[in-house]
């Protein structure tokens, strides 16, 4: 029963997420394309839940929902860019659709062909803890960890020097 | 559950950004494009980890290593689109003719 | 999982990256606090920075250290190319002095931008493990993207940033989806030698391709290989041509770090599937990027196309790796590591002379090199033993940087690729000669003399003296390259 209800939300959710996706990049207005950029976050990190991975999927809504996406439409805002409809798209919208289209067809292929068979157990009773995450991140992790902090200030000394006016 | 339903949302959504870089010509939205792009690499190591269970931690900690490195990156991409903006007033880029694109 | 919480960490080996971090925030402070004359101090700060990084590597010659449970390896290789990068980031310190202490504000945030970047590099040398190396591409090309864009009243160097920025992160993402696709495959391990393993038992051929693929791609934007290199001479162009400096050195060198770490370490046991990519790349890279060359005329564009084509003699080393026969991996490794060191000390040497005489009565335009000879001797001088470096001719070190790939080349018994790369040393030859001769033989047209800063001049000076040196004695290279074998 479980089972069934976490396969009739996946597909929910995988509709949902590309529909959303797809709106993103066919969208006429910039505001849209940002508030459907959210329904794919979104739905990522509803999938995560599922995935039984709770930690990252709320470090999805804060940090990707809450945090880049309201940059972005502050960015739309501060450049007043074009809100209402315009075309945004270059005239080569055929062959990006098909070399789209042969990509996903090939990842698609070899990654089933790959796994094929393979399942999750999402029937555990607890999820990926979050103080086991902590634990490998300040362990085996702990280098990458403190270079990504060194790699946040230099990007937000460089943001303030790039958008500031001088 | 079959992993392979998630590697293919992961694939669809890798292909449709790749088809929003190649035809979207604001940097903005190129730049939503690329996010979609991140993800789906986000929804395969987070799938991946849930299907390797307690071995799979790293997954999820490279997932959110990404995360972080996705909010600096768009820091300084929106920083660039404003200054560009506020010298040009416009930002796409096919647009720019200085130099070839 | 406990025991690894408690295990301690590896200081000394950890020293040089604790000490350019503490001078990157330094030179931060120390800014922030000097007047708006004194801010060119940032730059002697941040040289004595890299000196003493360099001195802590030197610290560890000679130990064979990992540290934080294998994924940070200080070995002779990555010691070797940690040295390598604080030389770069040396000289990219001394062109940059003269160009930024006048027009361009952020003197003290350039400089720490720089000194980040660098950080990357060094990380890039030592890391054995997948997130950290995607961590350490990140931290050498994020600062680069503002370093780009420094020139902010200047339109080119704006798009010049976003578009380096958004070919930056789309190499990032299609690079992040192969590693995601690793990991799935290797069974959840990160640590490229667990991936060998994995691998090597998998079995599952069209998964790795696939891998590989997204990764080789994704690398590819960032060493600038034909056909992703589209950003890069306009970026170099635009940006401040010591970034473009740093650039076309540091970081493709740190792609290529990447690049080489990766290959080795976890998927030598498939170089069957992906040799021939990095031979077509290789061919593609060294052709495509000369004859480009060939008909530019702006010094920085030729510079970016000729590095494009150098790229590509680098690639014909990936191309020749055969875990069946270790001898011949071994020579391709190493003429790779004498390739990359030469590389980069001749390339920042043609760039510090192109942005010593722009700045200093002359442009970035080829035709007013004519006659430099007359204007400035020692920096003509200094310039032809660079550009004659960088035709791979005696009497400089180039000369054996690609004689040593091409070796190994035959002796891989690969002769396509070795006529390939003879071809292209001519098509090379040409362009770069077309410059010697201009400055030797043709009247001036710009009038007045060059004066080139003392500093800068003693710099190159040392530049051109360590590639003759080499040239004379080259052991003093392979048989350093002999010992950083991965």
């Amino acid at each position: 029963m479980a089972a069934l209800a976490q396969e009739i939300l996946f597909w929910a959710l995988a509709v949902m997420m590309g529909i959303a996706a797809i709106g993103v990049v066919t969208s006429r207005n910039v505001v849209h394309a940002a508030l459907y950029l959210v329904g794919t976050l979104m739905g990522a990190a509803a999938l995560y839940i599922l995935l039984l991975a709770e930690f990252v999927a709320w470090v999805q809504v804060l940090v990707y929902v809450g945090a880049i996406v309201v940059l972005m439409l502050f960015g739309l805002m501060l450049t007043r860019a074009p809100i209402g409809r315009a075309n945004f798209d270059n005239d080569q919208r055929l062959m990006s659709a098909l070399t789209a289209l042969a990509v996903f067809g090939v990842t698609s292929y070899i990654m089933v062909r790959a796994f094929e068979g393979q399942t999750i157990d999402l029937t555990r009773e607890t999820g990926t803890l979050t103080s086991s995450i902590g634990e490998v991140i300040f362990s085996t992790y702990v280098l990458p960890f403190e270079v990504v902090s060194v790699l946040l200030l230099a990007a937000l000394v460089g943001a303030v020097v790039i958008a500031r006016r001088d | 559950m079959p992993i392979s339903y998630f590697l293919v949302l992961s694939a669809l959504l890798f292909s449709v950004g790749i088809y929003g870089v190649l035809a979207r010509q604001n940097a903005v939205l190129v730049l939503l494009s690329i996010e979609l792009m991140l993800n789906a690499a986000n929804i395969n190591l987070v799938a991946f980890s849930a299907f390797l269970q307690e071995a799979g931690v790293a997954g999820q900690v490279f997932a959110l290593f990404v995360i972080a490195v996705a909010a600096a990156e768009v820091g300084i991409g929106l920083a660039i689109v404003i200054l560009i903006f506020r010298n040009r007033q416009s930002v796409d880029v096919d647009e720019m003719s200085l130099m070839k694109w | 999982m406990q025991g690894a919480l408690t295990s301690p960490v590896d200081w000394h080996a950890i020293a040089p990256e604790l000490v350019l971090t503490a001078f990157a925030c330094l030179v931060l402070v120390v800014d922030l606090f000097l007047a708006e004359r004194a801010k060119w101090l940032a730059m002697p700060l941040s040289a004595i920075g890299v000196l003493a990084t360099g001195a802590a590597t030197l610290s560890l010659v000679g130990s064979e250290r990992t540290t934080l449970s294998g994924s940070y390896e200080i070995d002779a290789f990555a010691l070797l190319l940690k040295g390598l990068f604080c030389v770069i980031g040396f000289i990219v310190l001394a062109i940059s002095f003269d160009y930024f202490r006048s027009g361009i504000r952020y003197q003290g945030e350039y400089y720490f931008l720089l000194l980040c970047s660098l950080l990357g590099g060094l990380v890039m040398s030592s890391a054995r493990d997948l997130v950290t190396i995607f961590i350490a591409i990140e931290l050498i090309s994020v600062p680069g993207f503002i370093m780009t864009g420094l020139r902010k009243g200047d339109p080119k160097s704006n798009e010049a940033s976003l578009k380096f920025f958004l070919f930056g992160v789309l190499s990032t993402a299609v690079m992040l989806y192969g590693m995601s696709l690793i990991y799935g495959l290797s069974g959840g391990a990160t640590r490229l030698d667990r991936i060998r393993e994995a691998i090597d038992g998998s079995g599952n051929e069209p998964l790795v391709m696939l891998s590989v693929f997204f990764v080789v791609v994704g690398f590819g934007f960032k060493i600038s290989a034909v056909p992703f290199h589209f950003w890069a001479p306009d970026t170099y162009e635009g940006a401040p041509s010591p970034v473009a400096a740093f650039l076309s050195t540091a970081s493709k060198i740190g792609g290529f770090v990447g690049l080489l770490v990766l290959m080795f370490k976890a998927f030598p046991e498939v170089a069957d599937i992906w040799r021939p990519v990095f031979a077509v790349l290789a061919t593609l890279t060294m052709t495509v990027g000369n004859l480009i060359a060939l008909k530019q005329r702006h010094i920085i564009r030729l510079l970016a196309y000729s590095g494009i084509a150098q790229s590509g003699y680098i690639l014909v080393a990936l191309a020749l790796i055969d875990p069946s026969s270790p001898g011949v991996s071994r020579q391709a490794l190493e003429s790779a590591l004498v390739y990359i060191a030469i590389y980069a000390v001749m390339d920042l040497g043609a760039f510090a002379a192109a942005v010593a005489y722009a700045r200093r009565g002359g442009t970035y335009f080829i035709d007013d090199y004519a006659g430099l000879w007359q204007r400035s001797p020692v920096l003509a001088t200094l310039l032809t033993g660079f550009l004659l470096s960088l035709a791979g001719a005696p009497p400089m070190a180039g000369a054996w940087a690609k004689l040593f790939v091409f070796l190994a080349t035959i002796n891989a018994q690969v002769y396509w690729l070795a006529v390939v790369m003879g071809v292209n040393a001519v098509i090379a030859a040409w362009y770069y000669l077309a410059v010697v001769k201009r400055m030797f033989f043709e009247a001036p047209e710009l009038e007045g003399p060059v004066e080139v800063p003392y500093f800068l001049r003693a710099v190159m000076g040392v530049a051109a003296l360590a590639l003759l040196v080499v040239f004379i004695y080259p052991p003093v290279i392979t048989e350093l390259a002999e010992r950083s074998i991965l």
